[in-house]
């Protein structure tokens, strides 16, 4: 579904990713997980064309999408999250969907632009429903709470209904409750047919909702497979805990 | 009327034009400290259409603003990408450029028995097509206003549409905007484009009022006074910068016993508005809350 192959990324003398090889399939969750600066979200970032890579290549399908920019990547079907919430804190939370569903539909043709987009309509409104904000459909983004703001980014993304989504650290900053009903949300996106790659550093939540997981440390790939293999690979447990001294 | 207040009329809607186009960049996230460039782009090529190619005032005006929003388009060839302080000092820099390469344009055509066109740091005189045309000083006031009045509301009706939010989306968070699905180059080029050509459009009516533009009419104090135009009536609407405007020439300036002293109220306005509102008197908050408070009692 999609393939990174050889992808490296050098921010002057930092090699932040380094020949990175990914399969994602169809439907499946893949965890990706690293100790902090080991190039995960660099990965997404160049996927989603807001870094252009220094070597190798983005494939969706059999398409090659190597650099390009992020409003095409989405159209081909990659949505995002961000680590860092970025919503659009002066619109309302119905707003920041329908604004990026207008900018989906295009910018310049003047029929669109005229006509009411009942099915953007709809479709905003089940994403909402989705996550769990229609109530609060009319406060401004800024004014949500901290879980509410992290809904409100993924329901953002889902309103394109991209094929494959990179949820960059969705769990973080989340508690227990947030956490186990964010499950639910990934579990129930699986089964609506999306592909999802997960960041995350919540350990708990990616081995129980990802089929694979890669590991990244440095830039590199040092492990993947079952979360259950990952966990007990010994290079896994150096990256995250550091060295036995014996 | 007296012609006073004509003239007062005229020069409220001419820097409106300009303060709307200051306006459009900032709700972009872009501050510019150049729409005065764009202003003279507009004012020398209206008056070179009317006054050295005959061609009737409108459609003269309309090249002026045309010509401005090419040069905005071009302006964003460089210019689209960076933000913040290298935006607003390169906009800066732009508008300085534009001054002093007019200060070495030399241009000048016979027409009749004069020699018409810009001279360099002498300016560009003999724009006379508004009184040749026959069209009182009255008259093109209520013009000028009645282009003020389609263009706020076209630029009301815009930034309702998606090319609206899709600026405010850009303003906000460009990579946020990207993301969702964005073309972000092609608006801010196209808002660049625009905004050059709503301050030309300025720039056109204002050279056939004063007959007359000069190199120094690119003064970088227009391009400030245009964004605090901005500021002070609120980034909340259209609506805002004509405020602004009114606010400043039309009170500040009007009132004779304040001569003198209209710069040192105006600069403390700004500064004092700018701790109480960073957004401007109609700032997005309260015209939200203006609009639900509306809308309520439509429900």
């Amino acid at each position: 579904m999609l393939a990174i192959e050889g992808l490296s990324k050098r921010f002057g003398g930092v090699q932040a990713v380094q020949r990175v090889d990914l399969q994602v399939r169809q439907n499946e969750i893949l965890g990706l997980i690293g100790p902090n600066g080991s190039g995960k979200s660099t990965i997404v970032n160049l996927v989603t064309g807001v870094y252009a890579p220094t070597e190798g290549r983005v494939r969706l399908r059999a398409r090659d999408i190597t650099g390009w920019a992020p409003h095409r990547v989405l159209a081909a079907g990659i949505g995002r999250t961000f680590q860092s919430i970025r919503l659009f804190g002066g619109l309302t939370v119905w707003q920041n969907l329908w604004v990026a569903r207008q900018a989906q539909a295009g910018a310049g043709r003047l029929r669109g632009w005229l006509a009411v987009d009942r099915a953007g309509m709809k479709r905003i409104e089940a994403t909402l429903e989705f996550c769990r904000l229609l109530d609060r459909r009319d406060e401004l983004a800024r004014n949500l709470a901290f879980g509410e703001q992290r809904r409100l980014e993924l329901a953002r993304t889902l309103t394109a209904d991209p094929e494959v989504v990179l949820l960059d650290e969705p769990a973080a900053g989340m508690n227990v409750a947030e956490i186990e009903e964010l499950r639910d949300r990934i579990l129930t996106l699986k089964q609506r047919g999306k592909t999802i790659v997960l960041i995350e550093h919540h350990m708990e939540l990616v081995m129980e909702v990802a089929e694979r997981v890669a590991v990244l440390n440095f830039g590199e790939k040092i492990a993947e497979g079952p979360p259950a293999r990952v966990q007990d690979d010994e290079r896994v447990r150096e990256a995250y805990l550091g060295k036995r001294r014996d | 009327m007296s012609d006073y207040f004509v003239s007062l009329l005229i020069r409220i809607g001419i820097e409106a034009f300009v303060a709307l186009s200051a306006y459009l960049l900032l709700l972009m996230g872009r501050m510019s400290f150049g729409q005065q460039g764009f202003f003279v782009i507009g004012a020398y090529a209206a008056g070179l259409a009317t006054a050295l190619y005959g061609m009737p005032l409108l459609p003269g005006v309309a090249l002026g603003a045309l010509v401005a929003a090419l040069g905005g388009a071009l302006f964003a060839g460089p210019m689209a990408a960076p933000r913040g302080l290298a935006f607003a000092a390169g906009s800066l820099a732009f508008g300085e450029l534009v001054r002093v390469a007019l200060l070495d344009l030399y241009f000048q055509g016979q027409v009749g028995p004069d020699l018409i066109g810009p001279a360099g740091p002498d300016g560009f005189r003999g724009i006379r097509a508004l009184f040749t045309s026959g069209v009182s000083v009255t008259t093109y006031a209520v013009g000028i206003w009645l282009a003020l009045g389609v263009t706020l509301l076209a630029t009301a009706f815009f930034l309702r549409s998606r090319w609206g939010e899709a600026l405010r989306m850009i303003g906000e968070d460009e990579e946020a905007a990207a993301t969702v699905g964005l073309p972000v180059r092609r608006v801010k080029v196209s808002a660049l484009a625009g905004a050059g050509g709503l301050a030309g459009l300025g720039g056109g009516l204002f050279a056939h009022y004063a007959t007359y533009v000069e190199p120094g009419h690119a003064d970088v104090m227009l391009g400030v006074h245009s964004l605090a135009y901005a500021f002070i009536g609120g980034l909340g609407t259209p609506l805002g910068p004509i405020i602004g405007v009114a606010l400043d020439i039309g009170f500040l300036e009007s009132f004779r016993f304040l001569a003198g002293y209209r710069m040192i109220i105006f600069g403390g306005l700004v500064m004092g508005l700018l701790i109480v509102r960073p957004r401007g008197l109609l700032d997005e908050v309260a015209v939200h809350r203006l609009s639900r408070f509306l809308m309520r009692g439509r429900r």
